[in-house]
């Protein structure tokens, strides 16, 4: 068993060294030519990763929300991120108006010819990515990605079907290039079946998954989701995907191709009510389903999300026992109400919600929400303030604690702020040593440095529009 | 995907013990059993929590801790062992198993971890491969670290649920359905294992995982963070579409069959509105749209409540599977909200046996579960089985480590 692990070890040192020594002999082909990429700030040039991903490049084709998402885990844990750009197609994140300096446009209004390196989605999506520009329309610009893949090990795409195969990068041209690549596509619908062409982006995803459906007040229209849900699970799904495909690598030499469908991911997280559906032929449509913020399994009550003093401010609160609910009774007081026999049990109060919701809200509409949770919560009390962006990034003592947001300096935005990786491990971290690439940033670094492209063909592919 | 799927699977060779009794822990040990791994469910001689969570499979008798739905949904594919490890030969039998396990899944805060008199260092006491990944409302450290919560109330305090819930501002947030408070969690914890494997594979040590519900959840809301980093706004909820500073059109269209569509009415651009009047031309249903005044993106804009109720009226008429399957053919991103139940029978799922039979313990079976929603070429996620009864697999487990 130790002499296995210690082969493995072997393994994936080879990997990563061969990976690290090929960049290292192309740089010194480059150093030939005395060319050093000049980077405005120093402070930009990319330097050796650290983490467990360090030494793998990824030639990274994904865009929007969903495929930036799924390759940031890599950039953030050490992978040396490639993310390919079309400058005559900029990746809608780049042209959202998120800016610091401009007053609100809502998602979607986009802003004509706007500055592409000002969009404050893309820096949150592509922070510790590399940026590269390639037009996958000209051959010129074909071969370059050709040189790019072969020079990578994992190769992530979240086109629609076909966009990859009509540029001749199929898997099994990939392996050609880079005999074990890892090849991960991700899509809405996967890439076989009848539908495999249809187009989605999140809103869609958890419509067909069934998502949006199970969310809302019984007999009304469902209320869905407030957000692209699923643009962060399934690229979640993805990243995972990835990571067990590195795995299967480091263990056995061998590459993958990866299909992950969106849908299917939404389907597998539907909870409960799945199997209540297909093994007890349950139908939800009607007109007692879905519950709205009540449970249905186990009956807990109260269970609900009640007003609080101010406008459109909430607290939600959930018992799931009669010694929660005790407790909850002696926090606030014990009023009358409480001791009403309807709400003696958790039963009772259960088949009585509507009474019980009613009492309740009339006690927090009265309180702050914040002092209704530490009031609660320092009774053991399941329960909690709806918060906000506001609540989450300026006052929430534990996220403060805990360092999930951290900031880092970008040359167009200025200093911002980014949502890190909610996970801590004993003995390591993410390698936060960048914010998001500028549209080209890195073509000089990667297209000379890492592949040994000289100043006449550089100037060539600038020249015909390949870069 | 072409070629055949490989034969290994992607956690053929791991075993996991799963200590943790609520969704996150028992949704992230699912993740691993459904890709291969062998994942041990310790749980006490009463059994988890989630078995005494209904509803129950049909025609089961009251109490049945083996018919629990809801813990057939997080724990297919698992092996149960009962093992009191809150006495001394139940510690020892649960180092055993620890001494043999790539991964432990915990989720306890401060205090819970402090009543089991251990702490996650003691886990990993002469077994420094294993990972531990706890999976709490608040992680092991700061104020709030010994609060308490529940899917509703993580999801209140992480932020997602300010963007959830209707038009109508005195109806509160509204939880999406399917615990994903809990469910994304395990998807982060899911994360950290596989780097914490990937960083084992360099060092052979292992890691002591702290996953807070509240942590993912804070940076799961999609636009709610960046509009607050960048301009500085707040977004507001909105009935089944994007919460915004600013309200938007309804993107929710009922349906002749008195079902739902999800689509959003875009004028500015050309190509999808040029196939929107088509189709709509095509049904005799264009009235006015066809006229040559509405080429003008300015003039669609500045008539856009006209054109949305002539579009609301156009849904109204016809089916939610053929709007959703004919704005499709025609390039537009349209979705149709299907119920649990209309997914066991679409064609495209059908075509990608997505859905899988499982033997389970309940009459009239097998049944349909969901099947791994990741596919490889190289690697194949072994065949879903059912969750496990109480203490089923006791004498196999504690045998093997004899």
């Amino acid at each position: 068993m130790r002499v296995i692990v210690k082969i493995v070890i072997i393994i994936m040192n080879l990997d990563s060294v061969s990976a690290a020594g090929f960049s290292w002999q192309v740089n010194e082909a480059s150093g030939r030519s005395g060319e050093v990429t000049v980077y405005p700030n120093e402070r930009r040039r990319p330097r050796p990763r650290r983490g467990p991903l360090a030494g793998v490049r990824v030639a990274d084709f994904c865009w929007m929300g969903v495929g930036s998402v799924a390759t940031r885990l890599l950039a953030d844990f050490g992978a040396e991120v490639i993310k390919i750009e079309d400058r005559t197609r900029i990746d809608t994140p780049r042209k959202l108006p998120l800016y610091k300096d401009q007053s609100a446009r809502n998602f979607g209004e986009e802003v004509v010819g706007a500055d592409p390196d000002k969009g404050g989605l893309f820096n949150n999506y592509c922070r510790n990515k590399l940026g590269v520009t390639i037009n996958m329309r000209s051959a010129e610009g074909r071969r370059l990605a050709e040189r790019l893949i072969a020079a990578s090990s994992v190769v992530t795409e979240n086109f629609a079907p076909g966009v990859m195969e009509r540029w001749g990068l199929t898997y099994e041209r990939l392996r050609e290039l880079r005999p074990d690549v890892i090849y991960a596509r991700m899509s809405g619908y996967g890439h076989s079946g009848p539908h495999a062409s249809y187009r989605s982006y999140g809103p869609v995803v958890q419509a067909v998954s069934g998502l949006s459906f199970i969310s809302g007040l019984p007999g009304r229209e469902p209320s869905g989701w407030g957000l692209s849900y699923m643009d962060n699970q399934a690229a979640f799904y993805n990243s995972a995907a990835i990571l067990m495909g590195i795995r299967h690598r480091l263990l056995t030499g061998e590459g993958t191709e990866i299909d992950v469908s969106a849908v299917e991911t939404g389907i597998s997280l539907l909870g409960p009510v799945l199997l209540e559906v297909t093994v007890n032929g349950r139908v939800t449509r009607g007109q007692s389903y879905p519950a709205g913020n009540r449970l249905e399994h186990p009956p807990a009550a109260p269970h609900g999300v009640y007003p609080a003093s101010g406008e459109d401010r909430w607290v939600a609160i959930t018992v799931f026992s009669d010694e929660e609910w005790s407790r909850f009774a002696d926090a606030i007081g014990r009023p009358a109400w409480t001791a009403d026999e309807r709400f003696a049990s958790q039963q009772s109060r259960w088949d009585n919600q509507d009474a019980l919701d009613e009492a309740i809200a009339a006690w927090t509409s009265e309180r702050d929400r914040h002092e209704v949770t530490k009031l609660l919560q320092d009774a053991g009390v399941r329960a909690g303030a709806v918060q906000n962006a506001e609540d989450l990034n300026e006052t929430d003592p534990q996220l403060a604690h805990r360092g999930v947001f951290f900031q880092m300096d970008h040359p167009v935005i200025g200093e911002a702020r980014f949502e890190g990786v909610p996970v801590r491990f004993d003995g390591m971290s993410a390698d936060n040593w960048r914010s998001g690439p500028m549209l080209g940033e890195d073509n000089e670094y990667v297209f000379k440095e890492l592949l040994g492209i000289g100043d006449d063909e550089l100037a060539e592919l600038a020249a015909s529009g390949a870069i | 995907m072409t070629g055949a799927a490989g034969s290994r699977s992607p956690y053929g060779d791991l075993t996991v013990v799963e200590l943790a009794g609520d969704p996150a822990g028992e949704a992230l040990g699912k993740l691993l059993a459904t890709m291969g791994a062998d994942v041990i469910k310790v749980e006490f001689p009463e059994g988890a929590p989630s078995r005494r969570i209904g509803p129950a499979s049909a025609g089961a008798r009251d109490g049945d801790p083996n018919a629990s739905l809801n813990f057939w949904f997080y724990n297919v594919g698992k092996r149960s062992v009962v093992l009191d490890y809150k006495t001394s030969e139940g510690i020892g039998q649960l180092r055993g198993l620890l001494h043999r396990a790539d991964i432990a899944i915990t989720g306890w805060r401060p205090a819970e971890w402090a009543e089991l008199g251990i702490t996650p260092a003691d886990l990993r006491d002469g077994a420094p491969r294993l990972i531990v990944v706890n999976l709490s409302p608040f992680g092991l450290d700061g104020p709030w670290a010994d609060m308490v919560s529940s899917d509703l109330v993580g999801l209140a305090l992480g932020g997602p649920l300010n963007s959830c819930g209707y038009d109508d501002h005195s109806v509160p947030p509204i939880r999406p359905g399917g615990d994903q408070g809990y469910q994304l969690t395990a998807s982060f914890g899911h994360l950290g294992v596989l780097l914490a494997l990937l960083e084992r594979q360099l060092t052979g040590q292992g890691q002591l995982i702290d996953v807070a519900m509240h942590d993912c959840l804070s940076v799961s809301a999609e636009l709610a963070n960046p509009y607050w980093f960048y301009p500085r706004v707040l977004v507001h909820r909105q009935t089944c579409r994007h919460a915004q500073p600013t309200p938007t059109q309804p993107a929710l269209f009922a349906t002749a069959d008195d079902r739902y569509i999800y689509f959003v009415l875009i004028t500015t651009e050309q190509k999808p509105w040029q196939s929107l009047v088509d189709w709509m031309e095509s049904r005799g249903l264009a009235a006015d749209l066809t006229d040559p005044s509405y080429d003008d993106p300015a003039y669609r804009l500045a008539n856009f409540a006209h054109i949305q109720q002539l579009v609301e009226v156009f849904f109204l008429l016809q089916r939610a599977g053929d709007i959703y399957h004919e704005g499709q053919r025609r390039g537009l991103p349209v979705g149709v909200l299907n119920a649990p139940e209309d997914l066991p029978h679409d064609e495209h799922l059908m075509a990608r046996e997505f859905f899988v039979p499982v033997a389970d313990d309940a009459p009239g079976g097998p049944h349909l579960y969901p099947g791994a929603p990741i596919r490889f070429s190289a690697l194949a996620a072994p065949p879903v089985t059912r969750a496990p009864r109480l203490g089923e697999h006791t004498a196999d487990v504690l045998g093997e480590q004899a």
